[in-house]
């Protein structure tokens, strides 16, 4: 009996031991790859290349999201307040939960999503064909290389996307307020730009570059630190999807409420 | 720089042990690699032959024992001169390693083009005078790795390894998986760069017909240490049972039976 419970305790001390390891190991990736990225040269073409990826090529689902988001407010807001002043209402709460929250939160996930997830297969795959090892010996530094051009590319994109996306949502909540709830479109959009704050856009602005940092470092730690083949891989896509997400959605509360706490 | 028998001594390594986890895979592990030597390791699957190249080539550090290149110690050596010390090694890995993302012409001339500016034109140039050597199509140069065969693919990672004619080769497995003639030009490749440009190469492999064509000495590696050295005509008249295994022709019984 004694030694079944020194069993569990020796189980549970050995996980936590090599949570806190992790958690170490992170942070020394982390200010490595902070390093790498201040420190020239800078392979632009590379940068170039990931910001067509991140950016562009995540426009649409962003986009698509967004806009959806938009006008599910508009209609569900719409529905909650028929007994107020529904146009100033409408459109204040589409702007304000578009521009702190939904925008930069959806943006974050989505990007998770596709670009995390491509991230972490693409520099884990190369970690078990040892392709970085490879780099290495070719005078590169894989740190220089590979994580540095996707973290800088993220800290660009992330923030304009979020600033698309923002617009879109708004533009969602717009369409099913002037076609479908026949609100005065004048009147909607007076009152959108009247309750348009610049702290909503610094913040969610703010968030966006965040998300991006979390995403990058994220997905590219996982990937640097794949073992194991193909199922290496799998865990690597898979936690680099799972944290990313969670980290986006605690570190969302955290900046709300440093900024309006 | 140190000498033995009146060459230079390119890479020794002395008392090198590494084991993963409580498994020991090498222990005081001894060998010099003279100027224009080449010299061939082999040793059965899993024996460590690959993790003694990737301790010579930095990727892992030992446990203990010391790794000179050219007068310097790698053991410890700072990241910046042991790039430095790896641009004069030319390296091919395993299972080639080629980067996926990059076209055939921009993987062979990788190195070449981190050190110096060359443009498309230019490198495409490069890649081609060393691919034809190794008997590929210059086809093959616009195209990805995942769309050329595994042969191929090994053959670009060689030419990734010869670009820039670095003066130490260290291959590992470069013929497996390739038919015998590409097998044998490719020995024939080693055996060139080693010959018209003094370098010394060191060779991973389990084919002893390539032994035969390239290597000046061979060693064994077997129960995590070397248990043999000698050229490959001593090879072929050692008692040792380990050799004699490696060396054992097919029985032709199998086939008659």
């Amino acid at each position: 009996m004694f030694d079944f419970f020194l069993d569990i305790l020796g189980t549970t001390g050995k996980k936590f031991i090599n949570f806190v390891a992790n958690i170490g190991h992170f942070f020394i990736f982390f200010f490595s790859a902070i390093y790498w990225v201040f420190k020239p040269p800078w392979y632009f073409k590379k940068i170039f290349q990931q910001i067509i990826d991140i950016g562009y090529f995540s426009l649409p689902v962003v986009g698509l999201t967004t806009f959806f988001s938009g006008m599910v407010l508009a209609l569900q807001t719409y529905n909650g307040f028929t007994d107020f002043n529904s146009e100033t209402t409408v459109a204040r709460i589409v702007l304000t939960s578009i521009t702190r929250e939904l925008g930069p939160v959806l943006t974050g996930l989505m990007v998770a999503g596709r670009i995390g997830a491509k991230m972490a297969a693409e520099i884990a795959t190369m970690k078990v064909t040892e392709q970085i090892d490879a780099l290495g010996t070719l005078g590169t530094r894989p740190m220089q290389y590979l994580i540095a051009p996707k973290i800088i590319a993220c800290l660009i994109c992330i923030p304009l996307l979020v600033l698309i996306g923002n617009t879109i949502g708004i533009l969602g909540g717009y369409v099913i307020a002037i076609y479908k709830l026949n609100f005065n479109p004048s009147l909607y959009l007076y009152a959108t730009m009247e309750y348009l704050q610049l702290i909503d856009i610094i913040q969610g602005t703010v968030k966006a570059a965040i998300f991006g940092l979390i995403i990058s470092m994220v997905s590219c730690y996982f990937g640097y630190n794949a073992s194991k083949g193909a199922e290496g891989v799998g865990f690597a896509t898979t936690s680099s999807v799972v944290i990313s997400s969670v980290m986006i959605l605690t570190s969302t509360y955290i900046i709300t409420a440093l900024f309006f706490g | 720089m140190e000498k033995r028998n009146n060459k230079k001594v390119i890479i020794k390594v002395s008392n090198l042990s590494k084991s993963f986890n409580n498994n020991i895979v090498l222990k005081n592990i001894n060998f010099q690699l003279l100027e224009g030597e080449s010299l061939a390791i082999i040793g059965a699957s899993g024996s460590g032959k690959s993790v003694l190249l990737k301790n010579i080539i930095g990727i892992l550090e030992p446990d203990k024992g010391s790794i000179v290149i050219n007068d310097t110690e790698m053991v410890n050596l700072p990241i910046n001169l042991k790039e430095k010390l790896l641009l004069d090694l030319g390296i091919t890995f395993q299972h080639g390693a080629l980067f996926d993302s990059l076209k055939n012409w921009e993987n062979i001339i990788f190195k070449t083009a981190n050190k110096e500016k060359i443009n498309n034109k230019q490198g495409k140039q490069l890649a081609f005078s060393i691919i034809k050597q190794l008997g590929l199509q210059p086809k093959i140069l616009d195209l990805y790795p995942s769309e050329i065969s595994g042969g191929m693919q090994k053959r670009v990672a060689i030419a990734r390894a010869i670009c820039g004619n670095p003066k130490i080769l260290l291959f590992d497995e470069p013929t497996s998986g390739l038919d015998p003639v590409t097998g044998s030009l490719i020995d024939q490749l080693i055996k060139t760069a080693v010959k018209t440009i003094g370098g010394s190469a060191i060779t991973i492999t389990h084919d002893m017909a390539s032994v035969c064509r390239i290597a000046d000495k061979v060693i064994l590696i077997d129960k995590q240490t070397i248990s043999w050295t000698g050229t490959p005509k001593e090879m072929f008249n050692s008692a040792n049972k380990k050799i004699q295994e490696f060396i054992k022709p097919i029985d032709s019984e199998i086939f008659f039976k």
